[in-house]
């Protein structure tokens, strides 16, 4: 599949393997950062510190949550089933990680660059159900059950007008190829053109990542973890890292799809600047935002939750995408 | 030493009324000139029946006194276990106290539960805790005390101490057979396990579950996320504090009550203060009840702070409690200058407080005074205004005014459904008939009133906070009375008989003249007393404490059949309770 | 691509091994109860899930598989101008009528009944 297409990435193979390399190393280490960032900005937006004594700033503490979690028992409950229990995780983790290859980060640095970049996102996202699902009814406990069965009613729910409402990128493009998206913005960001889309997209970004306010399917007030109340130790982790490599995911799709991507100004000094480093600020603005989010607002019912998305989100997705055609017709 | 008990000038109209259906009611005078009779055995369920009809809605407590070794019974029925019903009428603005003797031969009495349903839990915490049966009870399970449990703790013969006891250890065998005796039992409650075409999931919410606030068990009949029905299980908190007052001093029992309704601080104090000391005979000065006041009003801000902010944290709101926290962490810190506690300080005495206020304490509740309106309105819109919350919140847990009585339900929860009564307002005690506050109702009686009427009492609170602070008399801090605690060393060295008095008094504690009295108050969550039998010795002869939580606590199933797990969280959050008040 | 993937995959099972090795074991009696808050469960939770649940499953497939019909005319919208337009905008009426009828029926409300009562009995906020 390597370079399959046209490709911006033409290097060669050890420049390939450094590209790879590095990305996969920064999505993963800036997820785990992205747990010290939210722990630390709720503890600023929340009058308290939040974690500030590993290290300089209390950075290290990822750092520490994270040998801590390689020391800890690797446990598979006796009553689980086995095999799905310890195949869970692993798909949590891995659909999300394996999304982020699409997202092209500056010119010459991303994984790869597909035609149907944009479709391989939403086939990816749109496994992460299947992580839940199996990691709460391998683990043969009630709490988790009910917490598989919101995930699976909220993901499957979300996910229709979540792709619904990148279509009208795609209307204003022509393509699927996210690099192509990009340069498209070049005269404008899409925000303003697809802010009903852009707006559709954030939320069900935050609920596909089940993130306050639809953090229903570990809803911990309710029940006790969720789905996975029975996971410890470092196949928890991957369910958590997952999460994070999640929101992220959120925000560098939005930068791309609505932000204009690695897309800076171009005049005076500004212009000097990478463009890697304004694709990291939109989506780090975008990943502060759901941070505040989280840090704000209250959880809603359960079947409030599925009448937003069915009366509200997605017949304004398919109203949405006619005005685009029409506004791209005429 | 006297006994002193106030004469009741004229017998209360209920009294009269009662005699004339019942005759052979035979009454007693207490301390609290509280109307009391005793009914026979056969008769209690027309009694009780006659007196809900004459306008005693609420049945406020049932409890139990072991009699056997009781000396001073003067003008008492014959009984070695008496049942002691409580009623409360709001019509009337009195209570109602009908005492039943039993016979530790034939320990039975009919259960009143299909009278008043409240009746239910207090019916089997009094077969718990003295073996009393409780003839065709619906649901007759042990509710305070596990079913393992061998003996009735609150009888005389019980051992009160750990040293009384086998050292305690938990072998494997014991644990699992303790394990299996709280497995749920759908069919011991009457439920089926599939409905017409799905099964039944049990699902235990709690004793260990992030919502519960303590350790509270619910176990769960669920269709889906439907709530089918709910068992609330307690007991699990239960640390006897009854019992113990029968081996506590007067004065050394002070710290276990703050302990009671843990975030009440003081407010748990005053109960029991003020009934000991109407069984003393002891007159407090205004200045000692001004102090009490302002520092129960701080322990009712600080309580319906943190209601506040679990609230909101139940239905997802993170951030709230945060910045609520800091304005009680400043409330704390002006409790820890006047009384050197902060969450427990059992600052009240006998009599009295343990200090006067420090100089200059008035500096710091200024500056509380001036910043809170601005941080309560900001507070007030961030939860109250929520969309979201108003969604999860608004028309959920409804329950109206009968219902309410129905289930012995006080204080917010009574208030929300727009039912204005206040006992601070009805029967004043220890000076609230000097402070001018309203009584904030609302009208829904749903789980967001009960925060919103929560939020105007904060309101309320601090206007009293405020009049106590303008207006504060002077005099002592401590009444002149010689069984006031500690006791009174000034003419200690004077001579050998005030030192023997001293040295008594401070070793073993005042003996409180023999007598019972109830003194109920409004306390952070809702009624709150302390029912105290003396029989003329150093320790209470048998404490009652009445906690508004427990009576919350049995309301659950009524209100959260039919709704959803998350509607079941927001109850919970929006009722009031914690753990140690149902338990004691 | 593959590379990626195949390095993803790497991490993983570094992440699954690293505990199985590093993490020591412990055989404890309350380990191996599936957790209830603390109490002994009763039934399992491997059960027939009652039907609301299953109408999502439903609801997402046939929903879902038309979204996609639309995928493909986003991205040739231009190409097949008008005409295209037409049909879609036929197509997307039919499941927003389909969506609108689920609306009526009240399949798309969740709500149990006792929670529209107890809506329906207090005053709005």
């Amino acid at each position: 599949m390597n370079d399959i297409g046209t490709s911006a990435v033409q290097s060669t193979w050890l420049l390939n393997v450094v590209n790879v390399v590095a990305i996969l190393v920064f999505v993963v280490g800036s997820a785990a950062f992205t747990t010290w960032v939210e722990r630390r900005m709720l503890g600023i937006w929340q009058d308290r510190y939040g974690p500030n004594r590993v290290g300089p700033f209390g950075v290290l503490q990822v750092l520490a949550d994270m040998i801590k979690l390689l020391w800890k028992e690797d446990w598979v409950p006796s009553f689980a089933d086995k095999f799905v229990f310890v195949v869970a995780p692993t798909i949590a983790m891995f659909v999300v990680v394996a999304a982020f290859a699409v997202v092209p980060v500056a010119p010459g640095i991303g994984v790869v660059d597909l035609n149907v970049g944009l479709l391989f996102f939403l086939a990816m996202t749109s496994l992460g159900v299947y992580a839940v699902m199996f990691g709460a009814y391998a683990s043969d406990n009630k709490y988790a059950l009910l917490g598989g069965l919101r995930a699976a009613a909220q993901m499957v729910s979300y996910e229709v007008f979540m792709g619904l409402s990148l279509m009208g990128v795609v209307m204003l493009t022509g393509t699927f190829n996210l690099r192509e998206i990009v340069h498209a913005q070049e005269d404008g960001w899409f925000f303003i053109p697809q802010f009903i889309g852009m707006v559709i997209f954030f939320i069900a970004g935050i609920a596909e990542s089940h993130r306050t306010p639809f953090d229903l399917p570990e809803a911990e007030h309710e029940l006790t973890a969720g789905f996975h109340t029975e996971y410890s130790g470092m196949k928890f982790g991957m369910f958590f890292i997952g999460e994070y490599v999640s929101v992220l995911l959120t925000a560098a799709m939005m930068t791309v799809l609505f932000f204009g991507g690695w897309l800076g100004p171009t005049w005076g000094f500004l212009a000097y600047i990478p463009p890697v480093f304004w694709f990291l600020l939109k989506a780090g603005i975008l990943v502060l935002l759901m941070i505040l989010i989280r840090g704000s607002l209250p959880r809603p019912r359960y079947d409030q939750l599925m009448a937003f998305g069915w009366k509200a989100m997605l017949p304004l997705a398919m109203v949405n995408l006619l005005i685009t055609a029409v506004v791209v017709l005429l | 030493m006297s006994i002193a008990v106030e004469a009741t000038q004229e017998i209360p109209g209920i009294l009269i009324e009662l005699l004339s259906a019942f005759p052979d009611l035979q009454e007693q005078s207490c301390a609290d000139a509280m109307p009391t009779v005793w009914a026979t055995k056969s008769q209690i369920k027309n009694v009780l029946k006659k007196a809900k009809n004459l306008n005693y809605p609420l049945l406020y407590d049932i409890t139990a006194i072991d009699e056997r070794v009781r000396d001073k019974r003067v003008g008492q029925p014959e009984s070695e276990f008496t049942v002691v019903y409580q009623l409360l009428s709001f019509g009337r603005n009195e209570f109602l106290r009908i005492k039943v003797a039993l016979f530790d031969a034939s320990l039975s009495i009919a259960s009143v539960s299909d009278i008043y349903p409240n009746a239910n839990w207090y019916e089997r915490e009094c077969a718990d805790m003295f073996g009393i049966v409780f003839e065709g009870h619906p649901t007759p399970y042990p509710l305070m005390i596990p079913s393992t449990w061998k003996g009735h703790p609150l009888r005389k013969e019980h051992p009160a101490r750990a040293t009384e006891m086998e050292p305690f250890s938990l072998p494997d065998e014991i644990q699992d057979e303790e394990q299996e005796a709280l497995r749920f039992d759908p069919h011991k409650w009457g439920m089926t396990r599939h409905g017409d075409n799905t099964d039944f999931m049990f699902l235990n919410l709690g004793p260990n579950h992030p919502s519960v606030h303590g350790v509270f068990r619910i176990a769960l009949q669920l269709d889906g996320e439907e709530i089918v029905d709910a068992v609330p299980d307690i007991g699990y908190h239960h640390r006897g504090a009854e019992k113990m007052a029968e081996r506590q001093a007067w004065h050394s029992y002070m710290p276990y009550t703050d302990r009671i309704d843990y975030l009440g601080g003081v407010m748990n104090n005053l109960p029991y203060c003020m009934a000991v000391e109407k069984l003393a005979g002891i007159k407090v000065n205004d200045r000692i009840k001004t102090i009490r006041i302002m520092l129960c009003e701080m322990f009712r801000i600080q309580s319906h702070f943190l209601f506040l902010g679990t609230f909101a944290q139940d239905v997802g709101q993170m951030s709230p409690i945060f910045y609520i926290f800091k304005d009680r962490e400043f409330l704390f810190n002006i409790i820890e200058t006047i009384t050197g506690g902060r969450m427990h300080p059992s600052w009240f005495r006998i009599g009295g407080v343990a200090q006067d206020l420090p100089s200059g304490w008035d500096i710091k509740i200024r500056e509380f005074l001036k910043m809170m309106p601005k941080n309560l309105k900001h507070y007030q819109s961030m939860i109250m205004k929520n969309r979201i919350l108003k969604q999860r919140t608004v028309g959920v847990g409804v329950y109206n005014t009968e219902e309410a009585f129905e289930w012995g339900v006080t204080g917010g929860g009574l208030r929300a459904t727009g039912f204005n009564w206040d006992i601070r307002k009805a029967m004043p005690y220890s000076g609230y008939e000097n402070m001018d506050f309203e009584v904030p109702t609302a009208t829904n009686g749903d789980c967001y009133d009960r925060a919103a009427v929560r939020f105007e009492e904060v309101w309320q609170s601090l206007r009293i906070i405020e009049q106590c602070l303008k207006n504060m008399p002077a005099g002592s801090y401590k009444a002149d009375h010689p069984l006031t605690t500690p006791p009174r060393k000034d003419r200690t060295m004077m001579d050998i008989e005030t030192l023997i008095h001293h040295f008594v008094h401070e070793s073993w504690g005042p003996a409180i003249p023999a007598g019972e009295c109830c003194t109920p108050i409004e306390a952070t969550k809702g009624l709150n007393s302390y029912y105290i039998v003396s029989d003329g010795g150093t320790t209470s002869y048998r404490t009652r404490i009445r906690t508004p939580s427990f009576a919350h606590l049995q309301q659950i199933p009524s209100i959260s059949r039919g709704m959803m797990v998350a509607d079941l969280i927001a109850i919970i959050a929006s009722i009031d309770f914690v753990m140690a008040d149902v338990d004691r | 691509m593959i590379l990626y993937l195949v390095l993803v995959v790497g991490l993983i099972i570094a992440m699954l091994a690293g505990p199985y090795f590093l993490g020591r074991r412990r055989v404890s009696r309350a380990v191996n109860e599936p957790y209830e808050c603390g109490i002994v469960p009763v039934g399992s939770a491997q059960y027939r899930v009652p039907i609301p649940f299953y109408l999502f499953a439903i609801f997402f497939v046939i929903f879902d598989l038309e979204a996609v019909f639309l995928y493909a005319w986003s991205v040739a919208v231009k190409e097949v101008g008008w005409a295209g337009f037409i049909e879609a905008l036929v197509f997307i009426v039919i499941l927003l009528v389909a969506l609108l009828y689920l609306w009526r029926m009240g399949a798309l409300d969740w709500r149990t009944t006792r929670q529209k009562r107890d809506r329906a009995r207090v005053q709005p906020r």
